[in-house]
């Protein structure tokens, strides 16, 4: 049986949220939601959850990963009780939860460690840069290009890149691990074993695409109609942001001898292309989010937790420092290409290192993961129901 | 016998007409004998139509009139006073109802409503061929009222009619004035207390001559009736001088408090709702009135221990019976809280269980911290509707006051004291009009609500020190939840004073849910059926101070303007004994709700006599008279036979 627990309230202000205290259990925020259905009803029920500090209900829930914040709840609450941002903080809270580090939640919950932990991570790569660093040469290559591999061999790079991508995918696995556990193995639902790939196909669509989160926009109106009075632009400047995101992660850890050359290629190379592309998605993104975020027109974007911020900074430096780095190297300025170089990977490091497996990253994976296990519980009972 | 009778029959726009060939009832009926006019209108009631009817009446000298219409409870006073503008008497007048009765009634058969609305318009013309001009019976009356308790609402009753130039005796069981309200502490909406409410209205009261005030004093009896009822009252001594008043008197006020102290009688304060108690000698708060203390005379031993502190101490006063005569009551006595019963969750079983009023009494008691019975209160529960709302058991009713008043005490609670939380565990929360704010404040400030049902109610457990509430929270998709409380509040709702004889000596009906009972919620809400006798305030069902107030103000009004004018009159169509064929059995005495009836001598025999002031013309007493010796003014025999005569021939 489960205790009341008052207490838990100010557990979820430290995640962000501001006081949802004043909801009376109307229901008008889940009659209103787009993505709430018969099998999954939310914002009311985890907003009841939260009020009544119910953490084993919060915690075994799918729900609050199936809401992209449109806003409409919190619009149209006749209490202002903000329940889309409860949600938002509520994610905050279970990202701390999977993460079985406890660092998570120191990042979440204070500024000072999260500043810390980032400083940290940026001077592990200055003193790497400072110790092992190869030579400053100011010679460049016949093209007139910086000789980058030469104080930067990228197969040391590339080494680095796999220490991390090992320690980042062994943080973020086990965390998601710990989501299946909470999410499915608490629930005691047994689930047959094709079910894990017939459903895997959900895992990877809405990976790449975030279908549901083009569904918060109402559906009676047409796709077209959406996209025309942009309606779809979030979704679209979201997958920008995604897509460049992913095509540089992946040339960095997998191709990043193929990413990292001497040689100039010509413009149309599709080392350049994608690089520009990716570019392109990270700077729009960055810039698109961090207006909104200013302006506090929309819903969505009135409530900025200090993570949303480092986390769009540090993307922005990140993506400013990698243009600067390649315009300085195809113009064969040395001396800036490598004080650049080494900034670049300061803030880039930190920023995966931190945001990926503990804060705001990690969303990229929980969320296609908690349909994925939605998935499965709902085959899995309707199943039983038959 | 009237012969000379005019008779209309209303359309009603389309509401009779439609249904009931009005042309063939005004051909039917214009044949009977002694019919002089017949005729059709569209509303009867339009102020053209009442200007022709006077004409009609004067032109024609008609001596009698009959509107087939609507029923009477909606136009008998609009015709009667037709007929006295006319020049008529009003009780040559007879209403039929051929709307409610007829036409709506039989919408489906209107060839059958035809026919019974000939019948029954006929029947109108017999009856009232046997009429009789009356008069209303004035009565004397007296321009005083007693006024039943000096809670806010007989104090504000008394204010207002000693204001309108009415000798007022308000008559207060306690020896303090003040009722309820002097018990509550700080009051929604205006923060006041309830003492500062208290204190103002008292100091109106002793600078009103018009207003004489009785404390201790209970009412024994009555007699008479409205404009003239005398009332015995009972006043139990107060044993202390009346000049012993502690007001701006330190000296006197630290010798009374030697003299609390040095009694040696413990009694449970019922000012506290019984959580603490109080000495024989006593006063409840320091500004409390009439400022001298008083000594309980039910518990107190005579041993004189205080009388060595506090000179103003009398045992020699004794116990006075005095006799008032006054126009009307107004009867505000107030409630009583409900009275859980042991177990009904955990009360009286498990300490740290108790009512909301004892409950309020402890906030204001404790200062820095909330304890109970020495231990520490963090976690607060409240279970609502404790005694009401029950479908099984006594009190059906809503006590409408509980939600909010539940609410604004875990808002005090929590504001005076630090680390309070509040659950409420309730059956929906009723907080109407204004007092809404409180409730968003309480969820605001964080305070768990909870809900449940009748088939699902909570289940109190004791582990260790602690209590634990088990509740089926319907808003939690029915999930049992477990709550755990250091005290435990049962919301109880108000139910009426025990022990009350008000009813019984002034005759006032109880209602289903035993409050004193108007005549009609809506249009005669402080009105009983006893002339002359008013209800304001909680006695007559649970309401707040607001409400109280407005209530006793309409009493108030209604009691001043029926006994101001020094005379009362009242309807002629009462019981009527014929002396010569009574001889006197007491069946009519014995089913007269009134009282109305006595047994006089006449002409060397016993008879019955009706009382004018008290008779209702209810009938009651017609049928038991074997001697058919009772006969109802302006319901005879004669009239009622010869129009039950009519409609079936």
């Amino acid at each position: 049986m489960a205790r009341v627990n008052p207490d838990f309230r100010n557990t979820l202000l430290n995640y962000g949220t501001e006081d949802f205290s004043a909801c009376y259990n109307c229901g008008n925020c889940t009659a209103v939601c787009s993505l709430s259905d018969e099998n999954n009803s939310f914002p009311r029920k985890v907003i009841r959850s939260s009020v009544l500090g119910l953490e084993d209900e919060l915690i075994t829930t799918v729900d609050p990963w199936l809401c992209y914040y449109c806003g409409d709840c919190s619009e149209t609450c006749p209490r202002e009780a903000n329940p889309g941002e409860l949600m938002m903080s509520v994610r905050r809270y279970l990202t701390s939860r999977y993460d079985w580090t406890g660092l998570s939640q120191l990042f979440y919950t204070s500024k000072i460690w999260e500043i810390a932990a980032i400083v940290f991570l940026a001077l592990v790569v200055l003193l790497l840069f400072v110790f092992f660093h190869g030579p400053m040469t100011t010679e460049l290559t016949a093209e007139g290009g910086v000789k980058l591999n030469t104080f930067a061999p990228w197969k040391t790079i590339e080494l680095g890149d796999w220490i991390m991508a090992g320690i980042l995918s062994f943080f973020l696995l086990s965390n998601i691990f710990n989501m299946y556990l909470k999410m499915v193995v608490k629930n005691k639902m047994k689930i047959p074993f094709r079910f894990y790939f017939t459903e895997l196909w959900a895992l990877i669509f809405n990976f790449f695409s975030q279908w549901r989160f083009k569904k918060c926009e109402p559906r009676e109106i047409t796709f077209w109609s959406n996209l025309k009075s942009g309606k779809y632009n979030y979704w679209i400047v979201h997958f920008l942001l995604m897509s460049g995101y992913v095509i540089l992660f992946t040339m960095i850890v997998g191709f990043l001898g193929w990413f990292q050359t001497e040689t100039i290629h010509r413009w149309y190379h599709p080392q350049r292309l994608l690089g520009y592309y990716a570019t392109f998605g990270l700077i729009v993104g960055v810039i698109y989010f961090s207006v909104l975020r200013i302006k506090k027109q929309n819903e969505k974007s009135k409530h900025s937790h200090f993570t949303d911020w480092t986390f769009l900074i540090l993307l922005f430096i990140t993506a400013i420092t990698g243009i600067l780095v390649h315009i300085f190297r195809i113009n064969g300025l040395p001396n800036l290409t490598y004080y650049l170089y080494v900034i670049h990977l300061m803030v880039l490091f930190p920023m995966l290192m931190i945001e990926v497996p503990f804060s705001k990253w990690s969303h990229l994976a929980y969320r296609p993961f908690a349909i994925y296990f939605n998935n499965l519980i709902t085959r899995a009972r309707n199943r039983e129901k038959n | 016998m009237k012969n000379n009778i005019g008779v209309y029959i209303c359309q009603c726009g389309s509401n009779i007409s439609d249904y009931v060939d009005v042309e063939k009832v005004r051909d039917e009926v214009s044949k009977i004998e002694g019919v002089a006019i017949a005729k059709t209108t569209m509303f009867a009631c339009a102020d053209s139509t009442q200007k022709e009817i006077i004409e009609d009446v004067r032109n024609k000298k008609l001596d009698a009139m009959v509107v087939a219409s609507c029923s009477p409870k909606l136009h008998l006073f609009t015709f009667r006073n037709v007929a006295i503008r006319a020049g008529l008497n009003p009780y040559h007048y007879v209403q039929v109802n051929i709307r409610e009765q007829d036409s709506w009634a039989h919408s489906d058969h209107p060839a059958e409503a035809t026919l019974k609305a000939i019948g029954l318009v006929s029947a109108g013309i017999a009856r009232v061929k046997h009429s009789k001009a009356l008069k209303s019976i004035d009565i004397p009356s007296r321009n005083a009222v007693a006024i039943l308790g000096a809670g806010v609402s007989g104090m504000r009753a008394a204010i207002e009619m000693a204001d309108m130039g009415t000798e007022v005796h308000l008559i207060e069981r306690e020896h303090f004035v003040g009722g309820r309200t002097s018990q509550w502490s700080q009051l929604f909406t205006t923060r006041q207390s309830g003492e500062e409410v208290v204190s103002g209205l008292y100091n109106k009261i002793i600078n009103n001559e018009n207003i004489s005030l009785y404390t201790g004093a209970e009412l024994l009896s009555m007699k008479g009736s409205v404009g003239d009822f005398k009332a015995k009252i009972r006043i139990i001594p107060r044993y202390i001088k009346a000049d012993c008043i502690l007001k701006d008197n330190q000296e006197l006020l630290n010798a009374t408090l030697k003299a609390i102290n040095a009694c040696p009688v413990e009694i449970s304060d019922d000012f506290n709702f019984n959580i603490t108690k109080r000495k024989a000698i006593y006063k409840n708060y320091h500004s409390e009135f009439p400022e001298c203390p008083a000594i309980d005379y039910e518990h107190c031993t005579k041993c004189g221990e205080c009388a060595k502190y506090l000179d103003a101490v009398d045992f020699e006063q004794k116990e006075q019976e005095v006799e008032i005569n006054v126009g009307a009551f107004v009867v505000a006595t107030g409630f009583d809280p409900y009275e859980p019963e042991k177990g009904e969750y955990a009360y009286a079983e498990v300490e740290n269980v108790i009512t909301l009023p004892q409950f309020k009494r402890l906030i204001e008691m404790n200062e820095k911290e909330l304890t109970y019975r020495n231990k520490a209160v963090k976690n607060i529960a409240y279970i609502y509707c404790v005694g009401s709302r029950q479908t099984e058991g006594k009190n059906n009713y809503c006590s409408r006051y509980c939600c909010t008043s539940a609410i604004h005490a875990a808002i005090h609670a929590r504001n005076k004291y630090r680390d309070i939380n509040n659950f409420h565990i309730n059956r929906g929360i009723r907080t109407y009009g204004k007092q809404e704010l409180l409730y968003e404040e309480s969820s605001r400030n964080g305070d768990i609500y909870l809900q449940f049902d009748e088939e699902n109610i909570p289940v109190v457990e004791k582990q260790g020190e602690k209590l634990i509430i088990k509740v089926k929270d319907i808003l939690t998709q029915e999930k049992e939840l477990e709550v755990e409380a250091d005290l435990l509040v049962l919301v109880t709702g108000m139910v009426p004073r025990k022990h009350s004889k008000v009813s019984d000596i002034l005759k006032i009906p109880l209602g289903r849910d035993h409050f004193f009972n108007e005549i009609h919620p809506k249009l005669k809400p402080v009105e009983t059926v006893i002339d002359g006798v008013f209800i304001c305030g909680a006695c007559q069902a649970p309401f707040n101070i607001t409400e109280t107030i407005k209530s006793s103000l309409s009493a108030a009004s209604k009691a001043n303007a029926l006994i101001s004018k020094g005379k009362i009159e009242l309807e002629p169509t009462i019981a009527e004994i014929n002396p010569e064929q009574c001889s006197w059995c007491g069946a009519c005495t014995e089913v007269c709700l009134y009282d109305a009836i006595r047994k006089i001598g006449h002409n060397g025999k016993e008879i019955a006599e009706v009382d004018e002031s008290k008779c209702k013309g209810c009938g009651m007493c017609l049928p038991v008279c074997d001697q058919n010796a009772i006969n109802l003014i302006g319901y005879t025999d004669k009239e009622i036979e010869s129009f039950i005569d009519a409609l079936i021939s």
